[in-house]
């Protein structure tokens, strides 16, 4: 073929698939929907793809809003560039599933004056309140820095989801029925586990707690001990006779200052903590290499802090380990319990995400939600557990995209109205209120 | 008779299609331009039908396009000599992290800047370097380095236990305006080294035709050295930026530099072999292309099931196109001047 033909064909090639890509593009154009970014750190895990179905195919077809998805987030500056494209594209809220650097989110929007939410999440104590962090975490000479408190700033909603309260029972729940199915075993062998920490290299505040929780309750529940530095740089075994409060406290501290999990530092006379694995670096051989090597060491549970389903679904194909997970009442997560992939759940339903898209809807009808003190929301949701398929089943069928728990009737019930003629709130929401819808207990019977 | 009679037009034919082919080249010389141009213009448009904002778009786009700029402009010199350095985004994140590490402990900015560039310019000179010691192709030794350079960088990462370095307070500092004039700076630099000194033109030549540089006495070791420092550089100055703008640094940090960089050395109408047609200025016309581009399609596919996927089959399109069309200029019977 001619150069001449070539070339002509290269520009036409582009011309076209601009052309196409404007058309395609600009055919939904005009509508004039309220637009909300949503930041998204798993664009395909079941349970990431269960709160995006509610949200497009149930809260949009609902609500005059659109939803605008980010792809899928690894880091702080891919986070960064997600909101410049909310705030160019005229998104006037933005709520977030990604958690790299929330402060940095924070300010951004605080800065563009767009609405920002926690989904399903929770700020730390710090975050929130606002107070002195450690600049360098392995080193307290380096000093404190100040971090600005969110809950007062003007933009940020809040966060509704499992408090950190809430995480750290979530993980001590795990913990303790782990404890209870080896207590039950007839083998007098050590029961061999391994435990899977999610964010806490990230130092993710819910996978840290729930790590806490899960490490707390086979010390408080099975005696086993577990050793750290004490104040002074000794080895210090912490054991039931701290008290579960101290052990907790301990064993946070170890987590936030280490970031990981070193197995030599557990110790039981009936468990075995064959393996310690965390986040989610798929693309990472050395990463991958860990996994095996977990698998391999043919733990009877994976106690997963979150991702179990992810990161050990495929892994423990033709194995008997069986994961125990923190996550979501998906359908992915439905055929792994009826298989006995997956023996434990905490999970969330999709549609608890419904209640912070309430509050965001009425701060931009002009009637945030705030506390008594003016203060952004933090409100807490539990999880429902399933330790069987049939559980399962009661729970995925309380809630489905067609019929959610946090239907439009419901919401309803949340939302403020703004009058058409004279743009005024007619029904402002009062903390207490949004507070004892959020926090109602609506676990199917 | 007939030649004689068809002698005098030769020449008046001649210079038509001189001026013909001087259109052709001049043309496809401004391939880039014009398609930045272009893309500039389909970006008004669909903004407009959009109703974005422009005033934070533009922001957007200079954020997003600096880093790539900065690094594919100091990585232009490697190129010229036909080379390729495919280690440069984990010599960034390196470069980030040794930064990082030196903020938090110190707080000093200067320092940080300061130990981003120096990490940067020892990773690109030790490549070179390695390159030169073994008598191997530099882009050889940058594979190698590349996964050194990771491997490095997870070590600095979980030295301060967990899986990232948080250089707390660094991104107040984060201007548009540093930005443009760290890149404005480290752009005059590499424009007067690359057009107004002959570090660049005996460059040019040896990626034109290094068997007969080397003949005249120009030594490629030598300048190799010249190209890898003046890429560290440039990777230094974007580990810098990289960490005021995002003061998290993981293992995912500046992980799509690396190709970002190939790719907008491309769209700015680089020669991928290198040589006497090789441009100082495609790096940064290239990087702002992609940003264009990206930002074009995300408005246009806005809601579209699959968008990511269609933008990535979009910018392939374009990426072959590109290279075909920078191919033409440089497929002919002359030697190039």
């Amino acid at each position: 073929m001619k150069k001449k033909t070539l070339a002509k064909i290269a520009s036409v090639a582009m011309a076209t698939t601009l052309a196409a890509g404007t058309v395609v593009g600009l055919a939904g154009c005009g509508n004039s929907k309220t637009k909300i970014g949503v930041l998204v750190a798993d664009a395909s895990g079941a349970e990431a793809l269960g709160f995006q179905n509610y949200y497009t195919k149930y809260i949009e077809k609902n609500y005059d809003v659109d939803f605008i998805y980010s792809a899928e987030l690894d880091t702080a500056e891919e986070e960064k560039a997600a909101i410049e494209n909310f705030i160019t594209t005229g998104c006037k809220a933005v709520i977030s599933f990604a958690s790299a650097d929330r402060p940095a989110q924070i300010q951004q929007c605080q800065d563009a004056g767009i609405y920002y939410a926690v989904a399903t999440g929770t700020l730390s104590e710090t975050e929130y309140n606002g107070g002195e962090v450690a600049i360098d975490p392995t080193n307290p000479a380096a000093g404190t820095k100040k971090l600005p408190a969110a809950k007062d700033f003007k933009y940020y909603v809040g966060a509704i989801g499992p408090s950190l309260d809430v995480e750290y029972k979530a993980g001590y729940d795990m913990g303790k029925w782990a404890v209870e199915q080896f207590t039950a075993s007839t083998s007098t062998a050590k029961h061999k586990f391994a435990l899977h920490g999610a964010g806490v290299g990230y130092r993710l505040d819910m996978h840290v707690q729930r790590t806490a929780g899960i490490l707390t309750a086979l010390i408080m529940e099975g005696g086993a001990s577990f050793t750290t530095k004490g104040e002074d740089g000794s080895d210090l075994s912490v054991n039931k006779f701290f008290g579960e409060d101290a052990v907790h406290g301990i064993l946070l501290g170890y987590l936030y200052t280490n970031g990981t999990v070193n197995i030599a530092d557990f110790s039981s006379d009936t468990m075995e903590l064959v393996g310690y694995h965390q986040l989610w670096d798929f693309a990472d051989t050395t990463w991958q290499q860990n996994l095996s090597n977990v698998v391999a060491a043919n733990p009877e549970y994976v106690l997963c802090a979150g991702s179990g389903l992810d990161v050990y679904g495929q892994a423990t194909n033709n194995t008997n380990v069986k994961i125990a997970d923190v996550d979501s009442f998906t359908e992915a997560y439905g055929s792994a319990m009826q298989s006995g992939k997956v023996a434990y759940l905490a999970g969330k339903y999709s549609s608890s995400v419904g209640p912070i898209f309430a509050a965001v809807l009425n701060a931009l009808n002009g009637a945030p939600i705030r506390t008594e003190k003016n203060e952004a929301l933090a409100l807490g949701q539990g999880y429902w557990v399933a330790t069987s398929y049939a559980d399962f089943t009661k729970y995925q069928n309380a809630d489905t995209a067609d019929a959610p728990i946090f239907n439009k009737s419901l919401l309803d019930t949340v939302i403020c109205n703004v009058d058409a003629e004279t743009n005024e709130v007619t029904n402002k929401v009062s903390y207490s209120t949004f507070k004892a819808f959020v926090e109602k207990d609506r676990t199917p019977n | 008779m007939e030649n004689v009679e068809t002698a005098p037009e030769m020449p008046k034919k001649g210079m038509t299609a001189e001026k013909k082919h001087k259109i052709k080249q001049l043309l496809i010389n401004l391939t880039p331009v014009i398609g930045l141009v272009l893309l500039l213009v389909l970006y008004l448009i669909v903004g407009g039908i959009r109703g974005i904002n422009f005033a934070s778009g533009f922001e957007a786009i200079i954020n997003q396009s600096i880093v790539v700029a900065i690094v594919a402009t100091g990585a232009i010199f490697i190129f010229t000599l036909g080379s390729f350095d495919i280690s440069l985004g984990a010599s960034t994140l390196v470069s980030a992290c040794a930064g990082a590490l030196v903020y938090m402990s110190t707080q000093n900015l200067f320092l940080m800047f300061l130990v981003c560039v120096l990490t940067a310019v020892a990773c690109s000179l030790f490549s070179s370097v390695l390159g030169s010691v073994f008598n191997l192709p530099v882009f050889v030794t940058t594979v190698a380095m590349m996964s050194v350079l990771m491997a490095v960088a997870e070590l600095l990462i979980t030295s301060r236990g967990g899986n990232q370095l948080v250089a707390s307070g660094a991104g107040a500092a984060d201007s548009l305006w540093l930005k443009i004039l760290l890149l404005a700076i480290f752009a005059a630099i590499c424009i007067f080294v690359f057009s107004f000194m002959k570090t660049g033109r005996r460059q040019k030549f040896l990626g034109g035709n290094p068997v007969c540089a080397k003949l005249t006495g120009i030594s490629l070791k030598k300048y190799a050295i010249i190209a890898f420092a003046l890429t560290g550089l440039g990777v230094g100055i974007a580990a810098f930026l990289t960490v005021l703008r995002a003061p998290t640094v993981t293992s995912g940090t500046a992980g799509d530099v690396g190709m970002s960089i190939f790719i907008a050395i491309v769209f700015g109408g680089m020669p991928i072999s290198g040589g006497p047609r090789s441009r100082i200025y495609a790096a940064i016309i290239g990087s702002f292309t992609i940003t264009f581009l990206n930002q074009v399609l995300f408005f246009m596919l806005l809601g579209v099931a699959g968008a990511d996927g269609i933008s990535q089959i979009v910018r392939a399109i374009f990426f072959l196109a590109m290279v075909y069309l920078a191919s033409i200029n440089y497929r002919t019977k002359n030697l190039p001047r």
